[in-house]
Formats: C-alpha cells, sequence, structure tokens
C-alpha cells in the first residue's frame, strides 16, 4: 500500500479544523510548545558530537517532534484552520507505509527505501543543482548531471525565462515555462542513454496551475517521476499546496514534500530546528500524503546546513526517523561556498557522510548560498554522494563519523559567512562537450586524497 | 517603573510593558521622554542582539509586540496633549510587504521588525501582494520607501512589475525602492531600476537609513 493515506479526511480538517490566526499559530500556539518539548526532552545541542551515537537522544527527539504535531499540527492559510491528527491516525499512517518504491522506469528505475542507522545499503543518490540558469544552458547543464554514474535520480535546473520572456509566478509565462523545463529535462535524459530515470519536477513553476501543465506521460512528468508539495515556513501550507497534492495523487506521480525549517526563525536554535524537522515528516506524510521527502534545515542569514549547529540536527533527525518510523527521506545539502572551491567540496563530504551514516538518503547540493544563477555543478554532488556511498559500504560507524565530520566541519567552518561563491557551471564545465575542467577536475582530485588521507570513505 | 518598562520590552512581556507605560503616565513623566530616552533605546537592544545571533526571531518578535503595546499607550497621550495630532515619522516611513505570488513571508518579517526597532514607522502590506497594492499603501501613506521582499525566482520578476508600474505611472521619483529576498542580488537590483538591495536584514536598516538621509 503507499500514501495517500485519507485525502478527503486532510481537506475536511483544513475547511473546519480550530480557527487559528497566523500570527497566533506562530507566536501562541508553535512556539511555546517548541521551548517546551525541546525542555521536557532535554534535546542539547552537543559540538562535540556533530554524529550523535545516543539512541535514547534519537529517541527523545522523535518523541518531542511527535508530541509537538499531535497538539500543534498543520495551520491552513488560506482557511485560518488548523489540520490535527490524533495519535492512532499517525500510527495507521506509518503502518501502512511501504519503506520502498522503485522509482523511475525501465533499466533506469531504482529503489529508494528506508534506510537505518549505520545501514550498508548505499543510499538513495539524487542529484540536484538546486538553482537557476541561462536559458540556453538548461539542457547542457541537465545532461551534466544526468550523466554522472552515482545518479539515481535528477532534478533540473530551474528556468528564469523561457523563450526570452521573464517567468512570473501565477503568470501564463510560468505554465509555459514548466512546459518547457519538463520537455527538455526529458530530453536531455534520452540524449545521456538514461530515458527512463527518476526525474524531480517541476521547480520551475511555483503555482499549482503550472505544475498541472507539466503532468503529460508522452512529453512531460511521469507517473514515474517525483513531484514536491512544500511547506510554508514553520507547518503551514495553504490551497496552493493542496491543490497540488491532489493533482499529484490523482495524476498517480510519486509525491514528494519539502521542508525546509529555519534555524534561528521560528523554531530557535539548533535543538528547535531538529524537533520540527522530525516533526515535518510527520506532516509530509500525513498532510503531503508523501512517498518520501526532502529535508533541508537551513541557517536563516547564510542559507546553508553545513556547520556543526546544523550537521548536529540532520544527523539527529536521520536517527530519529530511522529508530522510529518506515519513512524515506533525503537529506538535502546547503554549501554557503560555491563550485570550484576546496571549501564547497570539504562542505558536500561533511553534509554526505553525517547524513547517511545516519540513516538518511541523500539530495546533493544547493551551493554558493543557493542564490546565484548558473553557480551549481555535478561535482558538489558527487562528493557528497562518492563519500556517502563510501559511508555506507564501509560500514562506518557513527562514532567514526563523527570524528571525521568534525575535522571536515573545522577546515571551513569559520570562514561560513565569508565563504567564496566559486564560478559558474560554464566556468566549470566545457560546456559543449559537458565536462569539467581540467582545473575542477585537479581541484576535485586533490581534494579527494586530503579526505581519503583523513580516513574518510569513498566508493572508489 | 522605568526600569520595569526597558526589562518589559527587553524580556517580551506584552501585559507588563503596556501596564508599565501607564504607570509612567499615572507618574506625571514626559511620554516623549520616555520614548527616545526608554523606549526606543530598549527595542534597539534587543534587535542588535538578534543581528548579532545572540537572540532568535521569536525574542525579537515578543519584544517589538511589548514595544508596540507601551508605544500604542504613550503616543496616545502625546496625541491628547498635542491636540489630536499625530506625532511626526521617526526617521522615515517604509511600506513593506512580500511581492506577488510570493507566499513566503519571515524574511520580510525579519527586515520589517528590524526597522520598526530602528526608528522607522512600518506599513506591513503582508505576504503574496499585488504589484499595484504596493504602490496604493505607499501613496496613501506618504511612504518614503517601498520595500519589496522574493523569496523564489519565480516570483522575482514580481518586483520588476513595481518597478515598471512605477515609472509608467510616473511615480518614480515619489518613492526610493528596496528591493531583497533570497533569489534577488545587487545586479537585478540595477537591472530593474530599484535604489538599493540588501542581502542581509542588517544590511537592509543600514540602506534604508542611509537613503533618508540622503533624500
Amino acid at each position: 500500500m503507499t500514501p495517500p493515506w485519507r485525502i478527503n479526511e486532510v481537506l475536511d480538517r483544513a475547511e473546519t479544523g480550530p480557527i487559528c490566526l497566523e500570527k497566533d499559530f506562530e507566536l501562541k500556539v508553535l512556539v511555546p510548545k517548541i521551548k517546551d518539548v525541546v525542555k521536557q526532552y532535554g534535546i542539547r545541542y552537543d559540538p562535540e558530537n556533530l554524529v550523535p551515537s545516543d539512541d535514547s537522544l534519537a529517541d527523545d527527539l522523535w518523541k518531542a517532534a511527535l508530541e509537538l504535531y499531535l497538539e500543534v499540527g498543520t495551520l491552513c492559510t488560506s482557511t485560518h484552520r488548523r489540520i490535527l491528527f490524533d495519535e492512532n491516525e499517525i500510527r495507521e499512517a506509518m503502518a501502512n507505509f511501504p519503506g520502498r518504491y522503485i522509482v523511475g522506469y525501465g533499466k533506469d528505475s531504482r529503489e529508494m527505501t528506508h534506510r537505518k542507522i549505520e545501514d550498508s545499503k548505499r543510499p538513495y543518490c539524487l542529484f540536484s543543482p538546486d538553482i537557476t540558469c541561462d536559458e540556453e544552458l538548461f539542457v547542457p547543464m541537465s545532461m551534466a548531471y544526468l550523466q554522472e554514474p552515482l545518479a539515481d535520480g535528477v532534478c533540473a535546473p530551474i528556468l528564469e525565462e523561457v523563450e526570452g520572456r521573464s517567468i512570473k509566478a501565477g503568470a501564463p509565462y510560468e505554465t509555459k515555462g514548466a512546459v518547457a523545463h519538463a520537455m527538455m529535462f526529458r530530453e536531455a535524459a534520452r540524449r545521456v542513454g538514461r530515458p527512463g530515470i527518476f526525474l524531480q519536477g517541476v521547480g520551475t513553476a511555483q503555482s499549482d496551475a503550472a505544475q498541472m501543465a507539466a503532468s503529460n506521460p508522452m512529453w512531460g512528468e511521469r507517473l514515474t517521476d517525483g513531484r514536491f508539495v512544500a511547506s510554508i515556513s514553520e507547518l503551514k501550507v495553504d490551497y496552493s499546496l493542496l491543490n497540488k497534492m491532489v493533482h499529484f495523487h490523482q495524476y498517480g506521480s510519486f509525491v514528494g514534500a519539502l521542508t525546509g525549517p529555519m534555524l534561528g526563525g521560528y523554531c530557535g536554535g539548533p535543538e528547535g530546528t531538529a524537533v520540527v524537522g522530525a516533526a515535518y515528516h510527520i506532516q509530509g506524510l500525513m498532510v503531503n500524503q508523501a512517498h518520501y521527502l526532502n529535508y533541508f534545515p537551513f541557517h536563516i542569514r547564510h542559507m546553508h546546513n553545513t556547520t556543526g549547529e546544523l550537521l548536529w540536527g540532520i544527523s539527529l533527525v536521520y536517527q530519529a526517523l530511522a529508530r522510529n518510523s518506515p519513512l524515506i527521506s533525503l537529506s538535502n545539502g546547503f554549501a554557503a561556498a560555491g563550485p570550484c572551491t576546496p571549501m564547497v567540496l570539504y562542505e558536500a563530504a561533511a553534509h554526505g557522510l553525517a547524513s547517511v551514516v545516519s540513516g538518511a538518503n541523500l539530495w546533493e547540493m544547493a551551493v554558493a548560498r543557493n542564490k546565484h544563477k548558473n553557480r551549481a555543478t555535478p561535482m558538489e554532488a558527487k562528493m557528497a554522494c562518492e563519500v556517502g556511498c563510501g559511508a555506507a559500504e564501509a560500514g562506518i560507524k557513527r562514532s567514526e563519523a563523527n570524528q571525521l565530520v568534525k575535522k571536515i566541519v573545522s577546515k571551513y567552518e569559520k570562514r561560513i559567512a565569508e565563504a567564496p561563491l566559486g564560478k559558474t557551471f560554464q566556468e566549470c564545465y566545457d560546456v559543449k562537450r559537458i565536462a569539467p575542467t581540467k582545473e575542477y577536475a585537479e581541484l576535485y582530485g586533490t581534494v579527494k586524497r586530503e579526505l581519503l588521507d583523513l580516513g574518510v570513505p569513498f566508493v572508489y | 517603573m522605568v526600569e520595569r518598562l526597558r526589562k518589559s520590552i527587553v524580556n517580551g512581556q506584552e501585559d507588563d510593558a503596556e501596564k508599565a507605560a501607564r504607570e509612567i503616565l499615572d507618574a506625571g513623566l514626559d511620554p516623549i521622554q520616555i520614548l527616545e530616552k526608554e523606549l526606543f533605546p530598549a527595542i534597539k537592544s534587543v534587535g542588535e542582539k538578534f543581528e548579532k545571533g545572540e537572540c532568535f526571531l521569536t525574542d525579537l518578535m515578543s519584544a517589538a509586540d511589548a514595544m508596540r503595546a507601551a508605544n500604542r499607550v504613550l503616543i496616545s497621550r502625546i496625541r491628547q496633549d498635542s491636540g489630536g495630532k499625530s506625532p511626526a515619522a521617526r526617521i522615515g516611513k517604509i511600506v513593506i510587504g512580500t511581492v506577488s505570488g510570493d507566499i513566503h513571508d519571515i524574511g520580510k518579517n525579519i527586515v520589517a521588525l528590524l526597522l520598526e526597532v530602528n526608528g522607522f514607522d512600518i506599513y506591513d502590506v503582508g505576504k503574496d501582494v499585488e504589484s499595484m497594492k504596493f504602490i496604493e499603501r505607499a501613496t496613501q501613506t506618504e511612504a518614503d520607501i517601498m520595500a519589496l521582499s522574493a523569496l523564489m525566482t519565480t516570483t522575482k520578476p514580481a518586483q520588476k512589475e513595481v518597478m515598471d508600474l512605477l515609472n509608467e505611472m510616473g511615480l518614480k521619483k515619489k518613492f526610493l525602492i528596496l528591493i531583497g529576498g533570497a533569489p534577488t542580488t545587487n545586479e537585478w537590483a540595477q537591472q530593474i531600476g530599484a535604489d538599493g538591495w540588501a542581502e542581509t536584514a542588517e544590511q537592509g536598516v543600514k540602506l534604508a537609513q542611509k537613503l533618508v538621509q540622503e533624500r
């Protein structure tokens, strides 16, 4: 059996749940409860244990998240009502969650599964630039990601323009952009010889209407592909998001929940961010009715998740999920530095290692603070996934991973606010031949050798 | 009393702040002096702590709520004393919101709070705001600055739409336009003709102060 759990229940509760104004939800409902459960369950950030080995801490985080979500629920901002569930309903949905899917089709299909702590099974690796690109770079950049051998699935860059016209959310050119995105991405997959690879769509479309326009089994998003339903920070949805959820399920795609709690925002510090992060996974299952989740907690100022306080929370959330749920989640790295810098490769390695040992699959990665057009390449994702897969196959334990992650993080943590933006895709790749430049290939090799000397595992 | 007011703001205690403000007025202290010497410095100190990462957004929000509660009491007395006239804007007036199609507002809320605690009068028009509504509100409030936030690459063009409307309506010179948000850059600000861009909330405050002073 696969999700959805009970779509009409969710939609009905969005219409009939307890009335709550948005500001009250944030300040009177959510924030006090976060503080309450963090204190009650003794969740405490420990900079010495970025990959904690304490099972009871992971279980406490899960209990805290469950208690938080049962009390707070999800606010639907379109109706100003809270969507609430009871514990039995959550248990029912979890009990019927398969924990394993085959995504993509034919020879290119892959298994996406729930993982355990210190699991020797390779993580599912999704490669994604997570950034916008020039229209003429869309296909070569997509092909660069699609041709990476470790990529089990790929998400395309985002278009800002279609046929030279600016794409604006909700406007007709957004619909055109979404369709162009889906068509070109599929073309790129065929050109690299992976026509059935799992494609995550459609980042160019913000609105529900534009997302729906890209659903087409012939030229667009297929049933074997994945679609995202996001959340509004924190623990909120609206009609547009619920429209997407209904459409994706009725169309028949795999549905992912996109969740990114902000460190320094309503969640407070690393502890609250971790609790909300685990709660988001419950919301993803119940409200978004998700088959898998993309999890990207990030720092509210610097848009990264590779410093100690965020890696600690990522590790703990995945351990909590691994021990207490059947859920499938992909850990999405956000690096502060940009392509072709040693720092971004260190950040990638630390994120991949901390995530995989804790039970995560991988979604790698947003770089250069996730805001600079054309500034991402597959090399950063490759580093994170090589290390992640290497850690799984080598059977690295949490305590070993912790020592390694601390060593790697110490190489860049103090420079995070002034991280170098690096280079653009065009500066890092021969765009015509779709191959990395000698400069970046050599830098990658140098950093890889350095990490190997530290004891960081690689697949090859 | 005065110390209690300061503490209630710093600790984000809305009811206490309002009560302390009333007691201050009952004791015959000058509300303008209290605003300038106590209330504004107190909230500014919380803003500075937030900027340094020493407190969280929720602490800043609670402190701002407490400040507003005390502010309402004090301003009401100032109006009474001045025959119904509102006190002049402290530094300047800013209409702020997240542009059309964009439902994200945490970043905008932070900027609005920091601007407020640094002395601006804020008119927050919310999120997913139609371009024309920014202009209507700014005209209505005689704003100095329009601050446009966008968190998505697909909503960034709505910042340009506001600029285009202002230019075509001949209103561009009436307002200073600041833009911000994750996908925006200084190049984008220059490209659409905005008066300024800030990467962080703190930079936004400094830029707004500078632009208003130079105006």
